[in-house]
Protein backbone atom coordinates (compact mmCIF):
# COMPACT_ATOMS: atom_id res chain seq x y z
CA UNK A 1 0.00 0.00 0.00
CA UNK A 2 2.50 2.02 -1.07
CA UNK A 3 0.39 4.88 -2.72
CA UNK A 4 -1.58 5.46 0.25
CA UNK A 5 1.06 6.99 2.34
CA UNK A 6 0.73 10.76 0.94
CA UNK A 7 -3.17 10.41 2.11
CA UNK A 8 -2.34 9.36 5.57
CA UNK A 9 0.07 12.07 5.89
CA UNK A 10 -2.09 14.28 4.56
CA UNK A 11 -4.57 13.36 7.44
CA UNK A 12 -2.70 13.48 9.90
CA UNK A 13 -1.27 17.06 9.19
CA UNK A 14 -4.99 18.54 9.22
CA UNK A 15 -5.66 16.37 12.82
CA UNK A 16 -2.31 18.09 14.45
CA UNK A 17 -3.46 21.64 12.95
CA UNK A 18 -7.23 20.82 14.39
CA UNK A 19 -5.85 19.55 17.81
CA UNK A 20 -3.07 22.54 17.88
CA UNK A 21 -6.28 24.70 17.42
CA UNK A 22 -8.12 23.48 20.56
CA UNK A 23 -4.97 22.94 22.82
CA UNK A 24 -5.18 26.80 22.90
CA UNK A 25 -8.70 27.20 24.70
CA UNK A 26 -7.42 25.55 28.70
CA UNK A 27 -5.41 28.18 29.14
CA UNK A 28 -8.03 30.16 31.86
CA UNK A 29 -9.55 27.03 33.30
CA UNK A 30 -13.06 26.43 32.96
CA UNK A 31 -15.37 26.32 35.32
CA UNK A 32 -17.88 29.18 36.53
CA UNK A 33 -14.87 31.18 37.90
CA UNK A 34 -15.00 35.05 37.89
CA UNK A 35 -17.81 35.12 40.58
CA UNK A 36 -16.38 37.48 43.10
CA UNK A 37 -17.41 37.14 46.29
CA UNK A 38 -20.23 35.21 45.20
CA UNK A 39 -18.30 32.33 44.58
CA UNK A 40 -16.47 31.84 47.54
CA UNK A 41 -17.24 29.98 50.67
CA UNK A 42 -18.52 32.40 53.30
CA UNK A 43 -17.35 32.53 56.83
CA UNK A 44 -20.42 31.83 58.67
CA UNK A 45 -23.08 29.59 56.55
CA UNK A 46 -26.27 27.83 58.25
CA UNK A 47 -25.32 24.01 58.65
CA UNK A 48 -28.33 22.10 57.69
CA UNK A 49 -29.23 18.25 58.66
CA UNK A 50 -27.37 15.65 57.13
CA UNK A 51 -30.73 13.94 56.16
CA UNK A 52 -31.62 17.09 53.92
CA UNK A 53 -30.66 18.11 49.90
CA UNK A 54 -28.96 20.96 51.50
CA UNK A 55 -27.08 18.79 53.93
CA UNK A 56 -26.39 16.22 51.19
CA UNK A 57 -24.89 18.99 48.97
CA UNK A 58 -22.88 20.64 52.01
CA UNK A 59 -21.20 17.04 52.57
CA UNK A 60 -20.45 16.63 48.98
CA UNK A 61 -18.93 20.62 49.04
CA UNK A 62 -20.81 21.55 46.13
CA UNK A 63 -23.80 21.79 44.37
CA UNK A 64 -24.35 20.12 40.69
CA UNK A 65 -26.64 22.81 38.36
CA UNK A 66 -27.91 21.73 35.29
CA UNK A 67 -27.49 24.89 33.21
CA UNK A 68 -27.71 26.16 29.57
CA UNK A 69 -24.08 26.54 27.28
CA UNK A 70 -25.73 28.14 24.74
CA UNK A 71 -28.51 30.74 25.62
CA UNK A 72 -27.09 34.06 26.13
CA UNK A 73 -27.51 36.11 28.41
CA UNK A 74 -29.33 33.70 30.76
CA UNK A 75 -26.83 30.34 30.12
CA UNK A 76 -23.90 30.54 28.17
CA UNK A 77 -19.68 29.70 27.56
CA UNK A 78 -17.84 32.85 27.12
CA UNK A 79 -15.54 32.20 24.16
CA UNK A 80 -12.53 34.23 25.48
CA UNK A 81 -12.32 32.97 28.89
CA UNK A 82 -14.66 29.45 29.14
CA UNK A 83 -16.19 30.59 32.21
CA UNK A 84 -19.96 29.66 32.04
CA UNK A 85 -22.24 32.71 32.52
CA UNK A 86 -24.91 34.50 32.39
CA UNK A 87 -28.72 35.49 34.49
CA UNK A 88 -29.05 32.02 35.58
CA UNK A 89 -25.19 31.55 36.64
CA UNK A 90 -25.46 34.01 38.81
CA UNK A 91 -28.41 32.71 40.74
CA UNK A 92 -26.81 29.56 40.62
CA UNK A 93 -23.97 31.43 42.31
CA UNK A 94 -26.14 33.03 45.07
CA UNK A 95 -27.68 29.60 46.03
CA UNK A 96 -24.24 27.92 46.23
CA UNK A 97 -22.96 30.93 48.29
CA UNK A 98 -25.84 30.70 50.98
CA UNK A 99 -24.94 26.47 51.16
CA UNK A 100 -20.80 27.58 51.28
CA UNK A 101 -20.00 25.35 48.59
CA UNK A 102 -18.61 25.43 45.16
CA UNK A 103 -20.83 25.28 42.31
CA UNK A 104 -20.65 23.28 39.55
CA UNK A 105 -22.58 23.78 36.42
CA UNK A 106 -22.93 21.24 33.68
CA UNK A 107 -24.55 21.42 30.29
CA UNK A 108 -28.17 20.67 30.28
CA UNK A 109 -29.98 20.94 27.04
CA UNK A 110 -33.93 21.10 27.28
CA UNK A 111 -33.99 17.40 25.97
CA UNK A 112 -32.27 16.06 29.16
CA UNK A 113 -32.44 18.00 32.22
CA UNK A 114 -35.74 16.42 33.47
CA UNK A 115 -34.07 13.00 33.25
CA UNK A 116 -30.57 14.42 34.61
CA UNK A 117 -32.95 15.57 37.95
CA UNK A 118 -34.92 12.35 38.07
CA UNK A 119 -31.95 10.19 38.27
CA UNK A 120 -29.57 12.33 40.15
CA UNK A 121 -27.03 14.03 37.54
CA UNK A 122 -27.62 16.90 38.83
CA UNK A 123 -29.01 18.82 42.22
CA UNK A 124 -30.82 21.69 40.74
CA UNK A 125 -31.61 22.93 37.29
CA UNK A 126 -31.44 26.86 36.02
CA UNK A 127 -32.03 26.62 32.65
CA UNK A 128 -34.62 29.36 31.25
CA UNK A 129 -37.16 26.01 31.71
CA UNK A 130 -40.42 27.31 31.62
CA UNK A 131 -42.71 26.10 34.45
CA UNK A 132 -45.54 24.25 33.73
CA UNK A 133 -48.36 21.25 35.07
CA UNK A 134 -46.68 18.55 32.85
CA UNK A 135 -43.32 19.13 34.09
CA UNK A 136 -44.24 20.07 37.74
CA UNK A 137 -45.96 15.99 37.36
CA UNK A 138 -42.28 14.67 37.41
CA UNK A 139 -40.06 17.68 38.94
CA UNK A 140 -40.45 20.08 41.72
CA UNK A 141 -40.15 23.92 40.70
CA UNK A 142 -39.11 26.97 42.75
CA UNK A 143 -41.20 30.02 42.32
CA UNK A 144 -40.72 31.94 39.33
CA UNK A 145 -37.16 33.96 39.41
CA UNK A 146 -37.87 35.58 36.07
CA UNK A 147 -41.17 35.95 33.50
CA UNK A 148 -39.72 36.01 29.51
CA UNK A 149 -42.31 36.23 26.35
CA UNK A 150 -42.94 34.19 23.74
CA UNK A 151 -41.94 36.24 20.23
CA UNK A 152 -41.19 35.28 16.75
CA UNK A 153 -37.33 36.34 15.67
CA UNK A 154 -37.04 37.07 11.88
CA UNK A 155 -34.26 38.52 9.21
CA UNK A 156 -34.54 42.54 9.25
CA UNK A 157 -37.50 42.89 6.40
CA UNK A 158 -38.93 39.46 6.41
CA UNK A 159 -42.86 40.12 6.33
CA UNK A 160 -43.70 38.30 9.22
CA UNK A 161 -45.96 40.40 11.18
CA UNK A 162 -47.67 37.98 13.66
CA UNK A 163 -48.12 34.01 14.40
CA UNK A 164 -50.83 33.78 11.68
CA UNK A 165 -47.84 34.69 9.37
CA UNK A 166 -46.09 31.38 10.51
CA UNK A 167 -48.55 29.30 8.15
CA UNK A 168 -46.43 27.72 5.58
CA UNK A 169 -43.19 29.09 6.89
CA UNK A 170 -40.25 26.66 8.01
CA UNK A 171 -39.72 27.72 11.97
CA UNK A 172 -37.32 26.63 13.94
CA UNK A 173 -37.44 25.86 17.59
CA UNK A 174 -36.11 23.54 20.63
CA UNK A 175 -37.09 19.85 20.87
CA UNK A 176 -38.42 19.47 24.33
CA UNK A 177 -39.19 22.94 24.97
CA UNK A 178 -42.80 24.53 25.25
CA UNK A 179 -42.84 26.57 22.20
CA UNK A 180 -43.27 22.70 20.11
CA UNK A 181 -46.38 22.45 21.18
CA UNK A 182 -47.17 26.46 21.60
CA UNK A 183 -46.58 26.54 17.81
CA UNK A 184 -48.80 23.24 16.97
CA UNK A 185 -51.55 25.03 18.58
CA UNK A 186 -50.86 29.09 17.32
CA UNK A 187 -49.74 27.95 14.35
CA UNK A 188 -50.62 24.82 13.25
CA UNK A 189 -49.77 25.40 9.55
CA UNK A 190 -46.14 26.13 10.11
CA UNK A 191 -43.19 23.35 8.91
CA UNK A 192 -41.49 22.64 12.34
CA UNK A 193 -37.76 22.67 12.35
CA UNK A 194 -36.34 20.89 15.95
CA UNK A 195 -33.19 20.84 16.35
CA UNK A 196 -31.35 20.33 20.42
CA UNK A 197 -29.86 24.03 20.92
CA UNK A 198 -30.55 27.47 20.19
CA UNK A 199 -27.47 28.24 18.71
CA UNK A 200 -28.23 25.84 16.17
CA UNK A 201 -31.69 27.84 15.51
CA UNK A 202 -29.16 30.73 15.06
CA UNK A 203 -27.50 29.13 12.73
CA UNK A 204 -30.33 27.86 10.49
CA UNK A 205 -32.05 31.24 10.60
CA UNK A 206 -29.09 33.04 9.48
CA UNK A 207 -28.30 30.09 6.66
CA UNK A 208 -32.10 30.98 5.76
CA UNK A 209 -32.92 27.32 5.91
CA UNK A 210 -35.83 28.50 8.59
CA UNK A 211 -37.75 31.91 7.95
CA UNK A 212 -38.41 32.45 11.72
CA UNK A 213 -37.32 31.25 15.59
CA UNK A 214 -39.82 31.21 17.88
CA UNK A 215 -38.88 30.93 21.47
CA UNK A 216 -38.68 33.49 24.76
CA UNK A 217 -38.26 36.96 24.07
CA UNK A 218 -34.57 36.99 26.11
CA UNK A 219 -33.37 34.34 24.70
CA UNK A 220 -34.30 35.66 20.91
CA UNK A 221 -32.38 39.04 22.39
CA UNK A 222 -29.28 37.10 22.80
CA UNK A 223 -29.89 36.03 19.37
CA UNK A 224 -29.80 39.87 18.19
CA UNK A 225 -26.84 40.92 20.38
CA UNK A 226 -24.64 37.99 18.42
CA UNK A 227 -26.41 38.87 15.02
CA UNK A 228 -28.13 42.20 14.53
CA UNK A 229 -29.51 41.34 10.85
CA UNK A 230 -32.44 40.21 12.90
CA UNK A 231 -35.07 41.45 14.88
CA UNK A 232 -38.25 40.49 16.77
CA UNK A 233 -41.14 40.41 15.38
CA UNK A 234 -43.49 43.70 17.09
CA UNK A 235 -46.84 42.66 18.22
CA UNK A 236 -48.65 40.36 20.70
CA UNK A 237 -46.51 37.75 22.84
CA UNK A 238 -47.76 34.32 22.17
CA UNK A 239 -47.26 33.13 25.49
CA UNK A 240 -45.81 34.27 28.82
CA UNK A 241 -43.09 32.05 30.44
CA UNK A 242 -42.24 31.75 33.77
CA UNK A 243 -38.82 30.41 34.51
CA UNK A 244 -38.55 28.11 37.39
CA UNK A 245 -35.42 26.32 39.20
CA UNK A 246 -35.94 22.94 38.96
CA UNK A 247 -35.42 19.88 41.40
CA UNK A 248 -36.45 16.68 42.16
CA UNK A 249 -39.80 16.19 42.93
CA UNK A 250 -41.23 16.14 46.38
CA UNK A 251 -38.42 17.59 48.20
CA UNK A 252 -40.15 20.67 50.17
CA UNK A 253 -37.28 21.35 52.16
CA UNK A 254 -34.97 21.57 49.82
CA UNK A 255 -37.87 24.32 47.80
CA UNK A 256 -38.17 26.13 50.74
CA UNK A 257 -34.51 26.74 51.19
CA UNK A 258 -34.66 27.70 47.53
CA UNK A 259 -37.37 29.95 47.74
CA UNK A 260 -35.68 31.65 50.50
CA UNK A 261 -32.96 32.41 48.39
CA UNK A 262 -34.83 33.75 45.65
CA UNK A 263 -37.06 35.85 48.22
CA UNK A 264 -33.37 37.47 49.26
CA UNK A 265 -32.20 37.32 46.06
CA UNK A 266 -34.99 39.81 44.59
CA UNK A 267 -34.85 41.82 47.80
CA UNK A 268 -31.21 42.23 48.33
CA UNK A 269 -31.22 44.15 44.54
CA UNK A 270 -29.05 41.20 43.37
CA UNK A 271 -31.76 40.45 41.04
CA UNK A 272 -32.04 44.08 39.59
CA UNK A 273 -28.16 44.27 39.43
CA UNK A 274 -28.06 41.01 37.13
CA UNK A 275 -31.10 42.10 35.21
CA UNK A 276 -29.43 45.10 34.47
CA UNK A 277 -26.05 43.11 33.76
CA UNK A 278 -27.45 40.45 31.72
CA UNK A 279 -30.96 41.87 29.69
CA UNK A 280 -31.14 45.77 30.61
CA UNK A 281 -27.87 47.38 28.81
CA UNK A 282 -29.19 45.54 25.84
CA UNK A 283 -32.60 45.89 25.35
CA UNK A 284 -32.67 49.27 27.21
CA UNK A 285 -35.78 47.95 28.68
CA UNK A 286 -36.43 47.92 32.53
CA UNK A 287 -38.05 44.63 34.66
CA UNK A 288 -39.44 43.92 37.95
CA UNK A 289 -38.27 40.72 39.86
CA UNK A 290 -41.35 38.46 39.37
CA UNK A 291 -43.91 38.52 42.65
CA UNK A 292 -45.76 35.44 41.22
CA UNK A 293 -46.04 32.05 43.12
CA UNK A 294 -45.40 28.46 41.68
CA UNK A 295 -49.16 27.98 42.02
CA UNK A 296 -50.04 31.45 40.53
CA UNK A 297 -47.54 30.28 37.63
CA UNK A 298 -49.16 26.99 37.40
CA UNK A 299 -52.72 28.08 37.08
CA UNK A 300 -51.91 30.61 34.77
CA UNK A 301 -50.65 27.76 32.58
CA UNK A 302 -53.34 25.58 32.79
CA UNK B 1 -48.17 -0.27 24.67
CA UNK B 2 -50.51 2.82 25.30
CA UNK B 3 -47.64 4.98 24.04
CA UNK B 4 -47.62 3.30 20.76
CA UNK B 5 -51.04 3.33 20.21
CA UNK B 6 -51.24 6.98 21.62
CA UNK B 7 -48.77 8.41 18.91
CA UNK B 8 -49.02 6.01 16.16
CA UNK B 9 -49.21 8.84 13.66
CA UNK B 10 -45.79 10.32 14.58
CA UNK B 11 -43.97 6.96 14.56
CA UNK B 12 -45.27 5.57 11.35
CA UNK B 13 -44.17 9.23 9.88
CA UNK B 14 -41.01 8.65 11.50
CA UNK B 15 -40.41 5.13 9.69
CA UNK B 16 -41.68 6.70 6.19
CA UNK B 17 -38.77 9.29 6.37
CA UNK B 18 -36.05 6.89 7.97
CA UNK B 19 -37.38 4.35 5.21
CA UNK B 20 -37.39 7.01 2.16
CA UNK B 21 -34.24 8.64 3.26
CA UNK B 22 -32.30 5.12 3.82
CA UNK B 23 -33.35 4.18 0.35
CA UNK B 24 -31.89 7.72 -1.35
CA UNK B 25 -29.10 7.09 0.35
CA UNK B 26 -28.63 3.29 -0.76
CA UNK B 27 -28.58 4.47 -4.03
CA UNK B 28 -26.26 6.91 -3.78
CA UNK B 29 -24.26 4.58 -2.35
CA UNK B 30 -24.10 2.32 -4.37
CA UNK B 31 -23.81 3.99 -7.72
CA UNK B 32 -20.98 6.27 -6.41
CA UNK B 33 -19.56 3.06 -4.22
CA UNK B 34 -19.69 1.26 -7.84
CA UNK B 35 -18.00 4.05 -9.86
CA UNK B 36 -14.90 4.72 -6.90
CA UNK B 37 -14.52 0.87 -7.07
CA UNK B 38 -13.77 0.47 -10.72
CA UNK B 39 -11.59 3.85 -9.97
CA UNK B 40 -9.50 1.67 -7.52
CA UNK B 41 -9.24 -1.08 -10.03
CA UNK B 42 -8.17 0.56 -12.56
CA UNK B 43 -5.19 0.29 -14.86
CA UNK B 44 -3.88 3.91 -14.81
CA UNK B 45 -2.26 5.09 -11.50
CA UNK B 46 -3.97 8.72 -11.34
CA UNK B 47 -7.54 7.06 -11.60
CA UNK B 48 -6.57 5.06 -8.22
CA UNK B 49 -4.97 7.78 -6.03
CA UNK B 50 -8.44 9.60 -7.08
CA UNK B 51 -10.62 6.58 -6.14
CA UNK B 52 -8.20 6.14 -3.10
CA UNK B 53 -8.65 9.77 -1.84
CA UNK B 54 -12.21 9.75 -2.33
CA UNK B 55 -12.33 6.43 -0.44
CA UNK B 56 -9.97 7.97 3.03
CA UNK B 57 -11.93 10.98 2.48
CA UNK B 58 -15.71 9.78 3.17
CA UNK B 59 -14.18 7.12 5.30
CA UNK B 60 -12.29 9.33 8.19
CA UNK B 61 -14.54 12.38 8.05
CA UNK B 62 -17.41 11.75 10.63
CA UNK B 63 -21.01 11.49 9.23
CA UNK B 64 -22.01 14.42 11.32
CA UNK B 65 -18.86 16.52 10.21
CA UNK B 66 -20.26 15.67 6.62
CA UNK B 67 -23.87 16.90 7.73
CA UNK B 68 -22.59 19.87 8.81
CA UNK B 69 -20.62 20.52 5.32
CA UNK B 70 -23.20 19.53 3.07
CA UNK B 71 -25.99 21.53 5.05
CA UNK B 72 -24.99 24.77 7.17
CA UNK B 73 -22.12 24.91 5.03
CA UNK B 74 -22.92 24.67 1.48
CA UNK B 75 -26.28 26.66 2.61
CA UNK B 76 -24.00 29.90 3.62
CA UNK B 77 -21.38 28.98 0.65
CA UNK B 78 -24.80 30.57 -1.04
CA UNK B 79 -26.15 26.81 -2.78
CA UNK B 80 -30.24 26.76 -1.97
CA UNK B 81 -29.71 22.73 -0.74
CA UNK B 82 -32.66 21.54 1.33
CA UNK B 83 -32.66 19.43 4.40
CA UNK B 84 -33.58 16.21 2.79
CA UNK B 85 -31.06 16.61 -0.46
CA UNK B 86 -28.45 17.45 2.49
CA UNK B 87 -28.87 14.34 4.24
CA UNK B 88 -29.24 12.15 1.33
CA UNK B 89 -26.11 13.41 -0.01
CA UNK B 90 -23.78 12.73 3.59
CA UNK B 91 -25.57 9.72 4.65
CA UNK B 92 -24.88 8.17 0.68
CA UNK B 93 -21.13 9.86 0.22
CA UNK B 94 -20.40 7.90 3.96
CA UNK B 95 -21.83 5.03 3.09
CA UNK B 96 -20.58 4.91 -0.63
CA UNK B 97 -16.76 5.03 0.59
CA UNK B 98 -17.28 1.66 2.61
CA UNK B 99 -19.33 0.44 -0.61
CA UNK B 100 -16.38 0.88 -2.88
CA UNK B 101 -13.82 -1.05 -0.08
CA UNK B 102 -16.15 -3.59 -0.35
CA UNK B 103 -16.35 -4.09 -3.79
CA UNK B 104 -12.67 -3.62 -4.31
CA UNK B 105 -12.30 -7.12 -2.46
CA UNK B 106 -15.15 -8.28 -4.43
CA UNK B 107 -12.71 -7.72 -7.60
CA UNK B 108 -9.77 -8.88 -6.00
CA UNK B 109 -11.69 -12.25 -5.30
CA UNK B 110 -12.40 -12.73 -9.41
CA UNK B 111 -9.98 -14.77 -11.03
CA UNK B 112 -6.88 -12.72 -12.90
CA UNK B 113 -7.73 -15.20 -15.63
CA UNK B 114 -11.51 -14.17 -16.38
CA UNK B 115 -10.03 -10.49 -16.86
CA UNK B 116 -7.44 -12.01 -19.18
CA UNK B 117 -10.20 -14.47 -21.00
CA UNK B 118 -12.60 -11.53 -21.73
CA UNK B 119 -9.46 -9.06 -22.83
CA UNK B 120 -8.27 -12.04 -25.59
CA UNK B 121 -12.10 -12.38 -26.70
CA UNK B 122 -11.74 -8.83 -27.25
CA UNK B 123 -13.55 -6.96 -25.19
CA UNK B 124 -12.64 -4.10 -23.59
CA UNK B 125 -10.94 -2.37 -20.14
CA UNK B 126 -14.21 -1.09 -19.61
CA UNK B 127 -16.55 -3.95 -21.19
CA UNK B 128 -14.44 -6.30 -19.26
CA UNK B 129 -14.98 -4.74 -15.67
CA UNK B 130 -18.59 -3.95 -16.37
CA UNK B 131 -19.74 -7.80 -18.01
CA UNK B 132 -17.37 -10.00 -16.34
CA UNK B 133 -15.76 -8.73 -13.40
CA UNK B 134 -17.77 -6.55 -11.57
CA UNK B 135 -21.10 -8.63 -11.81
CA UNK B 136 -19.02 -11.61 -10.33
CA UNK B 137 -17.53 -9.77 -7.14
CA UNK B 138 -21.03 -7.94 -6.31
CA UNK B 139 -21.95 -12.24 -6.18
CA UNK B 140 -19.37 -12.14 -3.61
CA UNK B 141 -19.73 -9.02 -1.60
CA UNK B 142 -23.44 -9.23 -0.82
CA UNK B 143 -23.01 -10.60 2.75
CA UNK B 144 -20.72 -7.31 3.45
CA UNK B 145 -23.00 -5.22 1.57
CA UNK B 146 -25.70 -6.29 3.88
CA UNK B 147 -23.73 -4.79 6.58
CA UNK B 148 -22.82 -2.23 5.26
CA UNK B 149 -26.62 -1.51 4.78
CA UNK B 150 -27.36 -2.62 7.72
CA UNK B 151 -25.04 0.21 9.42
CA UNK B 152 -26.45 2.74 6.99
CA UNK B 153 -29.70 2.47 8.73
CA UNK B 154 -28.37 3.03 12.60
CA UNK B 155 -26.43 5.80 11.05
CA UNK B 156 -29.20 7.58 9.63
CA UNK B 157 -30.63 8.26 13.06
CA UNK B 158 -27.83 11.26 13.18
CA UNK B 159 -29.11 13.17 10.12
CA UNK B 160 -32.22 13.75 12.50
CA UNK B 161 -30.62 14.72 15.67
CA UNK B 162 -27.99 17.05 13.74
CA UNK B 163 -28.96 20.18 12.35
CA UNK B 164 -30.06 18.86 9.05
CA UNK B 165 -33.05 17.93 11.85
CA UNK B 166 -35.37 16.10 9.50
CA UNK B 167 -38.25 13.99 11.52
CA UNK B 168 -36.81 10.45 10.93
CA UNK B 169 -37.74 7.62 13.75
CA UNK B 170 -35.78 8.82 16.67
CA UNK B 171 -36.46 12.57 16.23
CA UNK B 172 -40.64 11.27 16.53
CA UNK B 173 -39.63 8.85 19.54
CA UNK B 174 -38.02 12.39 20.84
CA UNK B 175 -40.91 14.13 20.19
CA UNK B 176 -43.34 12.05 21.80
CA UNK B 177 -40.54 11.57 24.83
CA UNK B 178 -41.38 15.61 25.23
CA UNK B 179 -44.80 15.19 25.61
CA UNK B 180 -45.51 12.15 27.34
CA UNK B 181 -41.92 11.71 29.52
CA UNK B 182 -42.41 8.26 28.93
CA UNK B 183 -38.46 7.53 28.12
CA UNK B 184 -38.45 3.95 27.88
CA UNK B 185 -41.19 3.05 26.45
CA UNK B 186 -40.53 5.85 23.73
CA UNK B 187 -37.27 4.83 22.71
CA UNK B 188 -38.09 1.17 23.20
CA UNK B 189 -40.52 1.69 19.96
CA UNK B 190 -38.24 3.72 17.94
CA UNK B 191 -36.03 0.84 18.61
CA UNK B 192 -38.51 -1.50 17.34
CA UNK B 193 -39.18 0.28 14.09
CA UNK B 194 -35.38 0.46 13.17
CA UNK B 195 -35.93 -3.16 13.95
CA UNK B 196 -38.47 -3.53 11.36
CA UNK B 197 -35.67 -1.91 8.67
CA UNK B 198 -32.91 -3.58 9.48
CA UNK B 199 -34.32 -7.04 9.34
CA UNK B 200 -35.97 -6.28 6.24
CA UNK B 201 -32.42 -5.44 4.89
CA UNK B 202 -31.47 -8.21 6.50
CA UNK B 203 -33.78 -10.68 4.99
CA UNK B 204 -33.78 -8.90 1.44
CA UNK B 205 -29.39 -9.66 1.82
CA UNK B 206 -30.44 -13.38 2.62
CA UNK B 207 -32.62 -13.77 -0.32
CA UNK B 208 -29.97 -12.53 -2.74
CA UNK B 209 -27.61 -14.24 -0.98
CA UNK B 210 -29.19 -17.36 -1.93
CA UNK B 211 -30.19 -16.67 -4.99
CA UNK B 212 -26.81 -15.56 -6.14
CA UNK B 213 -24.04 -16.01 -4.26
CA UNK B 214 -21.01 -17.22 -5.25
CA UNK B 215 -19.39 -19.81 -3.17
CA UNK B 216 -15.95 -20.82 -3.82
Amino acid sequence: MRRKRPIVLLWLCVLALVLGACGGDDEEGGGGGGGGAAATPAAEVEQYPASTTMGKIQAKKQITIGVKYDVPPFGFKNPRSNAIEGFDIDFGKAVAAKLGVKPRFVEAISDNRIPFIMDGTVDLVLSTMTINPERAEEIGFTDPYFIAKGRILQKKGGGITGVEDLAGKKVCTVLGSTYEETLKEQAPDAELTLVDTYSECLESIQNGSVEAVSTDDVILTGMIIQDDSLELVKGEELTTEPYGGGFKKGDREFREFLNGVLDEYETSGAWAKAYQKWLGQYTGEKQEPPTETLSDALEAAA
Amino acid sequence: MDVLTDNLDDFAAGLWVTTRLVGAAFLVAVVLGTLVAALRVSESRPLRSVGGLYVETFRNVPLLVLLFITFPGLRRGGVDINAWTAGIIALGLYTSAYVAEVLRSGVAAVSQGQREAGLSLGFGQVAVLRRIVLPQAFRTVIGPLGSITIAMIKNSAIVGASIVALDDILKEARVVNSATFQTTEAFFWAAVCYLLLTLTATAAFRGLEARYAIRR
